[in-house]
């Protein structure tokens, strides 16, 4: 079945020329000089402010770095880049690190604004500022929304440094640790040395590599034993310097019996040029602990010619290394010209579970290879996979997914279901799952099929008098829910204007 | 990377050229056949695949061909029984095609014939530069069989291609044309004795509302590696059921080519892997549905014991024409030993919007509940499993419409079970 009306006409309002995030914001910029070698992180190193093992941690990468080559498996294809003719570190001139709120370039300040993400605490804690209505996707808001409804604490993040993190005295009287990785660093080194790169190795594969020798910034959190975060984490990160790359790296802990939630958005200007974003991103859950990590990834796609967007190189992984542990990736993908990510979950300790909820919609000549993996290790370890696709224009969208159970992995389970949606014949859309078993005692179930919506289940509701088509929409909804239901609830219904599109006609 | 490492051949690496070497001049052909030989063998000079060639990324082929034996110029093989009763049995021993009568409606040649001519030079031209498996043929064989069904010919007496090795090595190339409107039914058997390389790859054409089935039925001897590989074009309106089973070889590697490229074709997969001891077996699929309204299920069934390795990469490709496409496939697993493992890839790559395409992939150990069932009726735990097992698979073979075949390919199921169960 072909996509139905409604599905095509909600696409369209999302496609690339329809980009609402990609103005500038003109203000002097403090850039390193342009290529990369042993001087600029140094350079780095230092402009951050770093001890001594932390820029021989970034050398040993960079010089395993130089003996890599580009990964080709995917299916994307883009210009060979030249890792020469990128900034390494931008970073406003009046802003060399987190400061108090007060000191905050105004511009920037209202940068942020324009995008909907509240960076004054106080005027939301005291009310001034009323709760705005959650945009819908195509509206004439000014940005998402969803962050001006809650209270959430807020590490924004403009190119490469941390310009301010929200909340982090009210955290910090939980024993949350909430801050910018740079400062984690200089302010918490045994915790950042004792997980910093022992989920995703330095040597872990050529943009994790290229990230460990020259990320920037990123945010920390670390859950003390036993806490429930008492609010949402966010970061919010927004490339605005001409011909930088930007490299985050985001490390979460959570100690046993700890529970956090964290949020992260992404925009950057409309540009003709390539910008490339690769991150590292790391979670740590020890015994009993539970990390819910939500994306919503708005990189600037390229326009309808294909020219300009960011590269979204990313690797993100999350290792449950503790029993009972939990660890949730769901991600809504609507920007970037080509996304590379994979977000997985090692699933070490026994018992502990895995989850992947995915969105990703694909326009314009946007190429998405995205999926995750679950590797199953431990005994009685469970994983979910939740992946829909949907493609219209000239993109291609494809969903690459692993999942494995070792020798060891005793009554491993996992349920994967991925759908994917074309509209239009110009574009593709793939399923490329790998399952791995090693162990009698697993049970692994992969469908990529049309089938959710059965025969019976639409007799059920047609015979009660509703037509075929909302119907269809109906069950399609009930079905999205999953992947919903996952998101914090402020997004959730960001998220579902969204996904208000119809799956109707959905291919395996 | 190392790039010394990538240049270093291995033992087989260079056994495999070598017996290129020697065998070139013996081998049948003209000079285009030559010069597809050469170029095969230049494909062969640049190593064998390994796990990050994407179609070889379950069987590194590199590391898991650990030994070529030499051609043995003594062995000798001897034809078997058919597995149909009945059966034209054609046999190819050794790599030589022998004579033999055939049905009424078919012709039978000597491939030795045709390269010597060069009319099936094209043949030998390898799909693309990691297409290894015709590169090893293309440069050995030297024989084989061309049969021709002529248009119309509803041909009742089954077929059956045998390649039957004695050890060493043995290289067959099959092209069967079925004509318009043509029906046959075809064996192709794979089996022999003692340590062995054997390559065997088939051409079928299947023409304009024919009517073919095709039963892959490979049995080789625990120490022999097996590369296979069927290539089939299907026609407007024509249909084929293929159908795979594996019980035996070391190393086996079965590859499926087949592209839909008439409208209205049909396409019927069903695959049996019955994998024990130390095999490593990969059966993978590239299906193209290149024409609208192509339809096509596939189900592969497998069964894991001792310490097996398994794998099934099934890749679905629709074309942007290829509007109205349904294409279904599955692929079930039991793996019944700790020490095996399974791995499978259903990819589906599609580029047309109104299509009904869906995977589905389990890997699972015997049910609970239908244990209990069986054992609550006073059966032993260890029949039960056995009926169970059987049950998974039979139920594959039982989609055949060709009783004589199922009954054969259930006998087949018994035996094993009876060794391996």
């Amino acid at each position: 079945m072909p996509a139905v009306q409604e599905t095509i006409e909600q696409v369209r309002k999302i496609d690339v020329d329809q980009y609402k995030y990609g103005f500038e914001t003109l203000i002097e910029s403090d850039k390193a000089p342009k290529g990369l070698n042993e001087d600029i992180i140094r350079l780095i190193s230092a402009k951050k402010g770093e001890p001594e093992w932390m820029l021989e941690w970034r050398l040993n990468a960079y010089r395993r770095w130089l003996t890599m080559d580009e990964p080709t498996w995917a299916r994307v294809s883009y210009p060979k880049i030249d890792f020469q003719d990128i900034h390494y570190y931008a970073a406003p001139k009046s802003q060399s690190g987190p400061k108090s709120l007060d000191e905050v370039d105004p511009e920037l300040l209202r940068t942020y604004e324009k995008l909907g993400i509240p960076l004054k605490e106080q005027e939301i804690l005291a009310g001034v500022r009323t709760a705005g209505e959650p945009s819908t996707v195509d509206g004439a808001g000014e940005g998402d929304n969803i962050y001006q409804s809650g209270r959430v604490a807020v590490d924004a993040v403009f190119d490469s440094v941390s310009v301010v993190t929200t909340f982090k005295k009210e955290l910090a009287k939980a024993g949350v640790i909430f801050c910018s990785i740079s400062e984690a660093i200089r302010e918490h080194p045994e915790l950042v040395r004792k997980y910093l790169g022992s989920v995703v190795p330095p040597t872990d594969n050529f943009y994790a590599t290229l990230n460990s020798a020259v990320f920037t910034d990123g945010s920390f959190v670390f859950v003390p034993r036993g806490v429930r975060c008492p609010m949402e984490l966010s970061t919010y990160f927004r490339i605005n310097e001409k011909n930088t790359g930007q490299f985050e790296r985001t490390l979460i802990i959570a100690e046993e019996g700890a529970y956090v939630s964290y949020l992260e958005g992404c925009t950057a200007p409309q540009r003709d040029e390539n910008q490339l974003h690769a991150a590292v991103v790391e979670l740590i859950a020890l015994d009993d602990a539970e990390i819910k990590y939500s994306t919503v990834q708005n990189w600037y796609p390229g326009d309808t010619e294909g020219r300009g967007g960011i590269y979204n190189f990313v690797t993100k992984r999350g290792d449950c290394r503790g029993r009972n542990s939990k660890i949730s990736w769901t991600q809504v993908e609507t920007g970037s010209a080509i996304t590379w990510k994979y977000p997985s979950c090692l699933l070490r300790g026994d018992n502990s579970r895995g989850e992947f909820y995915s969105i990703a919609v694909s326009n314009g000549h946007q190429q998405i290879d995205s999926g995750t993996k679950m590797i199953h290790l431990g005994k009685n370890t469970s994983s979910r996979i939740i992946s829909k696709g949907i493609s219209a224009g000239k993109s291609n969208n494809t969903y690459r997914g692993q999942v494995s159970a070792h020798r060891k992995a005793t009554n491993a389970r996992n349920f994967t279901q991925c759908d994917s949606l074309l509209i239009g014949n110009e574009c593709g859309a793939h399923t490329v799952p790998y399952i791995e078993a090693k162990n009698a005692t697993a049970k692994f179930e992969h469908e990529a099929t049309t089938s959710k919506i059965s025969e019976d289940q639409l007799f059920y509701v047609m015979q009660r008098g509703i037509p075929e088509e909302e119907a269809i929409a109906l069950i399609v909804n009930g079905f999205v829910k999953d992947v919903i239901q996952e998101l914090p609830m402020e997004f959730a219904v960001e998220a579902q204007k969204l996904i208000g599109i119809s799956l109707e006609g959905s291919v395996g | 990377m190392n790039i010394q490492t990538q240049i270093r051949r291995t033992a087989a690496e260079e056994a495999l050229l070598e017996a290129c070497a020697v065998r070139a001049d013996g081998l049948p052909g003209d000079a285009r056949v030559r010069e597809k030989r050469a170029r095969a063998v230049e494909l062969l000079k640049r190593g064998l695949p390994n796990r990050k060639v994407e179609i070889w990324h379950y069987t590194d082929l590199r590391r898991l061909l650990s030994a070529v034996p030499a051609f043995d110029p003594t062995a000798h093989a001897t034809p078997r029984e058919p597995l149909l009763a009945g059966a034209a049995v054609l046999p190819v021993l050794n790599g030589v095609a022998g004579k033999a009568p055939v049905p009424a409606g078919v012709t039978a040649t000597s491939l030795a014939e045709r390269l010597a001519d060069g009319s099936e030079a094209a043949l030998l031209e390898p799909a693309d530069a990691h297409d290894t498996v015709a590169a090893v043929n293309a440069a050995l064989a030297g024989d084989g069989l061309a049969l021709d069904i002529a248009a119309g010919a509803v041909v009742e007496q089954p077929i059956e291609l045998q390649n039957v090795h004695a050890g060493g090595q043995a290289h067959t190339r099959f092209a069967v044309r079925a004509g318009a409107g043509a029906r046959a039914t075809i064996v192709e058997r794979q089996t022999g004795e003692g340590q062995a390389l054997v390559s065997s790859v088939s051409h079928l054409e299947v023409g304009e509302g024919a009517d073919v089935a095709w039963l892959i039925v490979q049995e080789q001897p625990a120490e022999t590696t097996h590369l296979g590989q069927i290539n089939v074009r299907i026609g407007k309106d024509a249909k084929l059921t293929l159908f795979v089973m594996n019980t035996g070889g070391k190393l086996v590697r079965q590859e499926l080519r087949l592209v839909a490229e008439g409208e209205g074709s049909k396409f019927r997969l069903r695959g049996v892997n019955l994998l024990s001891g130390e095999t490593h077996c990969d059966v993978t699929m590239v299906l193209d549905h290149a024409a609208p309204a192509t339809v096509s299920t596939e189900i592969i069934r497998n069964v894991v014991t001792g310490r097996a390795e398994g794998a099934f990469q099934g890749q679905i490709r629709v074309a942007r024409d290829a509007q109205k496409t349904d294409a279904k496939m599955a692929c079930n697993t039991l793996l019944l030993s700790d020490e095996g493992s399974f791995s499978a890839k259903p990819e589906l790559e599609i580029f047309a919007d109104d299509v009904a395409c869906g995977h589905g992939a389990t890997v699972t150990e015997i049910e609970g509940d239908h244990l209990f069932y069986l054992m609550a009726r006073g059966i032993p735990e260890k029949t039960a499993r056995g009926l169970l097992v059987k049950a998974f698979v039979a139920e594959v073979i039982e989609e055949l419409e060709h009783e004589p075949a199922i009954e054969a390919l259930e006998a087949r199921l018994d035996a094993w079970f009876a060794e391996h169960g």
